[in-house]
């Protein structure tokens, strides 16, 4: 199979970036890796990138294919070049490259060692010496987190991230719910109050594109959602983003719509509040925000306070991810998208 | 090339280090032994071409074999028992009781540091049934054990702020009048050749089969601290026993997980024919992997394979049971084979999994140089003697990485002063690799890496006889011969894994040097080593004993040492 592609290599001298067309001949079911592979062995011996167990286990060789992130080693090139597409290869985002598609990861690594990622037990080991004695359900509210291999590829994609370089981000925020919601963990309130934090928890946009990149399946966002509500539920509920997203439940609960000029309001306390009045004409006189009255409302509540009684009904165990999913699906009628055309046959 | 000199030489005097204990290695062997010689108060660092959680211990998926009794009567006396049998006799049995009896305290401690293993109904521990065991004894986290452990060894180690030189290529082990007193490593990110002293060092880099071109492991594991120990002038035991895998994906060389065998799959030949009935009525496809190996071999070489692989038939499980159970396996052959098992078998061949033989170790992870150390796969204490029991290695991981940490903590205590490297230590390591860099004209590595894969599975892998054997020395002589010439197509200093991986080729042929020699001498049949046509048998008589290999002066000499037996006399091995 004849492949073609680009390569953004990057000179670590001069910090220049530059695409590099590279053409070679690999066997059908090869994938990205053992591609970078060829080219490093046959043709460029000086392209850099990391890889080690070319099955997805040990999270080294993460880049952005055509500006989605992936690892080489589980995507087939043939899908990559199919229909003639010429794919670019490039380093993750969100961190600096230090050559070719290799990466500094230490400012992931840092974050990571800030939300001090090993557990805390305080209690003494059990009487007899042995295991301490853990109901198997428990446990599964932190097995996706579990998971994470630390390839980088959901600090890749973060939008917020882009926008707000010091946020924890998912990757750390992930593996701080794997602590927090052990329930072998002692020190679970103070994780939570330092997470609650700037920069923490609640600096998550929902974009989602962490838990739809990650290649094993960790759902970053979920675990975030998960921190959020534990927040709540040990009364965490003072912090701007917390106020934010109370607001956003109540006024869907009271109108079914959300009404974005209290929303500021609840938030960010009356006396800021005052000072974003400026913006808030502006984006009134834009169409951008509704006038605060008559109050937005919903001519139908009843879907969004159904969602409401749903989501509480699930207690505590829903808010650690255990039934959530599930119970919801199984509680709410999908409206299915239609299915996309199949794409046509390729000829590889 | 001035240049290049110049900042290679003169450019990074300020990042010296010295440590009391460096353990060179960041899979969990490696990161055991330094959290343990942590906490007996020695300053440790780790050194690793790989960020810790990239070490292929990563890969393990099983589980971990320790007599728990949860499921089940079981005692360290069976579990010894079962390891004595399953290594063919040739394990050492003193190691063997030692190691089955501080298994489960280990097992207890890494719960408490955090490892999410599965539980039975009551939350205790689960633990399932593995080859060669008596009873439910391995210890899981579903099929991602080897993570699991990896990670949790991660987060004590950050737990401790112990250092980890990340990204560091050690190469060398510095040898002095006090034994050990460093290493010499390759800085990956920013190029350089870094001098790291220490008064004791622990080897844990892991195993060696990338010395074979279709294996399970991972591209890192090219037998560096074998090497290293070899051209430090340890010796090198059992190296002849390797153990095959046999449901190794083509061509990737990926594992397939037993259990799709367990399950029922078939394994059928050209003709269709499942051909383990003449290797195994009884049990066909659930005999243990060596028996299933050579089976799968001898179809190979009697030429009743397709293109070289054996098919692995799973489509009578149909939809819902493949996609419930084995959607893992099912997403690794459309993945990497371009098949949907549910409509076509797959093609699997044996394939080299893990390296039996080691470093020659104490239980301590002593050797034969007082402050170098060795644990894991690169170690042979012997554990697994001739064949390994699937569960016992992440188990070793733990119990002699432990152990050789509190005895590298106490050898480095124990020394007076601190630990340093002269100047010419580090100026010869750059010699090195400046001659290296500066060669023009030369082999790629390829072409010398592919014929090494290639040649040793054809005339070292599963079956073994006199004459491939011989010829396989000829052959890895050529090898050498050319590898002298290596050419390193990156001249730069920032991330040049062209040249690590140059240097990586080297340990690979001078391993499998050893390994074919230690072959060719143990003219029997034991474990994983196999040579039914000149050999059949196993020779208790001549061949209870345990190969050394080592480099003296330019030459490889060959040595024996007596298996140490306690209680369980040699009898034949039979499932």
């Amino acid at each position: 199979m004849q492949i073609r592609l680009q390569v953004e290599r990057s000179d670590p001298a001069s910090g220049e970036t530059r695409l590099q067309l590279y053409e070679l001949e690999l066997r059908r079911e090869a994938t990205l890796l053992d591609c970078l592979e060829q080219i490093k062995d046959e043709l460029d011996g000086t392209l850099a990138f990391r890889r080690s167990c070319r099955e997805g286990i040990c999270g080294s060789c993460a880049v952005r294919i055509d500006g989605r992130t992936a690892l080489a080693c589980r995507t087939p090139v043939a899908e990559l070049v199919a229909g003639g597409r010429l794919p670019t290869i490039a380093p993750i985002g969100n961190l600096p490259v230090v050559r070719d598609l290799v990466v500094e990861m230490e400012p992931m690594w840092q974050k990571m060692r800030a939300v001090e990622p090993f557990l805390r037990p305080t209690s003494e080991p059990s009487g007899d010496g042995r295991e301490t004695v853990v109901p198997p359900a428990r446990l599964e509210a932190v097995r996706k987190e579990a998971l994470c291999i630390n390839c980088g590829a959901c600090v890749s994609e973060c939008d917020a991230m882009s926008v707000s370089p010091e946020f924890l981000g998912p990757h750390a925020l992930a593996k701080a719910w794997r602590f927090v919601g052990d329930p072998r963990e002692e020190e679970t309130r103070p994780r939570l109050k330092g997470l609650s934090g700037e920069h923490g928890i609640w600096e998550c946009t929902r974009c989602y594109l962490c838990n739809e990149r990650c290649p094993k399946g960790v759902d970053p966002r979920d675990a975030i959602a998960k921190l959020g509500a534990e927040a709540f539920a040990v009364g965490l509920v003072r912090d701007r983003g917390a106020r934010h997203a109370k607001w956003f439940v109540t006024s869907a609960r009271t109108t079914g719509w959300l009404r974005e000029s209290e929303l500021v309001v609840k938030t960010l306390g009356i006396a800021v509040s005052v000072t974003k009045i400026p913006l808030a004409l502006r984006l009134f006189r834009r169409g951008k925000a509704p006038l605060p009255l008559p109050r937005h409302k919903a001519s139908e509540l009843q879907p969004a306070r159904e969602l409401r009684r749903i989501v509480a009904g699930q207690d505590r165990r829903g808010a650690q991810g255990i039934v959530q999913g599930e119970r919801v699906l199984e509680s709410i009628e999908l409206v299915r998208a239609p299915e996309r055309p199949a794409p046509e046959a390729e000829d590889f | 090339m001035g240049s290049l000199r110049g900042a290679i030489v003169y450019g990074l005097e300020d990042v010296e280090s010295s440590h009391d204990v460096l353990v060179i290695g960041a899979g969990c062997a490696g990161m055991r032994a330094a959290i343990e010689a942590y906490d007996a108060g020695a300053d440790v660092a780790l050194v690793s071409k790989l960020h810790p959680t990239r070490s292929h211990s990563g890969a393990a998926r099983g589980g971990i074999n320790a007599a728990l009794g949860n499921a089940g009567a079981d005692s360290p006396e069976q579990h010894a028992a079962d390891t004595v049998k399953g290594s063919d006799y040739l394990g050492d049995q003193d190691a063997i009781e030692l190691f089955c009896a501080e298994a489960p305290a280990d097992i207890y401690q890494l719960e408490r540091w955090g490892a999410l293993f599965d539980r039975d109904a009551e939350g205790r521990l689960a633990q399932r049934a593995f080859g060669g065991a008596g009873t439910p004894r391995t210890v899981h986290a579903a099929d991602v054990t080897g993570h699991v452990l990896l990670q949790v060894m991660y987060e004590q180690l950050l737990a401790r702020g112990i250092y980890v030189y990340e990204e560091y290529f050690a190469w060398r082990l510095v040898l002095g009048d006090e034994g050990c007193e460093g290493v010499l490593a390759w800085d990956l990110a920013r190029g350089g050749v870094r001098a790291l002293a220490a008064k004791a060092v622990i080897l844990a880099t892991g195993g060696s089969g990338r010395v074979y071109h279709g294996s399970t492991n991972a591209h890192a594991c090219t037998a560096d601290g074998m090497a290293m120990a070899l051209r430090a002038g340890l010796p090198l035991e059992d190296l002849e026993f390797v153990q095959f895998h046999p449901t190794t994906l083509f061509p990737s060389g990926l594992l397939v997980t037993e259990a799709v065998r367990g399950e029922g799959g078939y394994l059928l030949n050209s003709s269709g024919a499942r051909f383990m009935r003449h290797y195994a009525p009884e049990a066909m496809e659930l005999a243990s992997r060596d028996v299933v190996s050579r089976g799968e071999q001898t179809e190979i070489d009697e030429g009743r394979s397709v293109e070289g692989s054996l098919l692995l038939d799973m489509r009578h499980f149909g939809r819902e049971k493949m996609l419930e159970r084995f959607h893992g396996t099912r997403d690794l052959a459309l993945t990497y084979a371009g098949i949907d098992p549910l409509e076509r078998p797959i093609p699997v061949r044996p394939g080299a999994h893990y390296h039996m033989g080691g470093v020659a170790t104490n239980v301590d992870g002593r050797t034969e140089i007082a402050n170098v150390f060795a644990a894991g796969e690169v170690a042979c204490v012997s554990l697994h003697g001739a064949n390994r029991l699937g569960g016992n290695s992440l188990m070793e991981t733990i119990v002699f990485g432990r152990r050789a940490g509190r005895a590298a903590a106490e050898e480095a205590l124990g020394k007076s002063g601190g630990a340093e490297l002269g100047p010419s230590a580090r100026s010869g390591g750059e010699r090195e690799i400046v001659k290296l860099l500066e060669r023009r004209e030369g082999e790629r590595p390829r072409s010398i890496r592919d014929e090494l894969g290639a040649s040793m599975h054809e005339n070292f892998g599963v079956f073994r006889e006199e004459g491939k054997m011989r010829r396989q020395l000829e052959l890895l002589e050529d090898l050498r011969e050319r590898y002298q010439q290596v050419l390193v197509e990156d001249k730069g200093e920032v991330w040049n894994s062209d040249l690590t991986q140059a240097l990586e080729l080297g340990f690979q042929l001078d391993l499998a040097v050893c390994m074919v020699s230690a072959g060719l001498e143990r003219r029997e049949s034991r474990g994983a080593h196999s040579r039914p046509e000149d050999y059949p048998e196993r020779d208790d008589q001549n061949f209870l004993k345990h190969s050394l290999v080592r480099w003296s002066n330019d030459w490889l000499d060959l040595s024996w040492k007596p298996v140490t037996i306690t209680r369980w006399q040699p009898r034949r091995r039979a499932y």
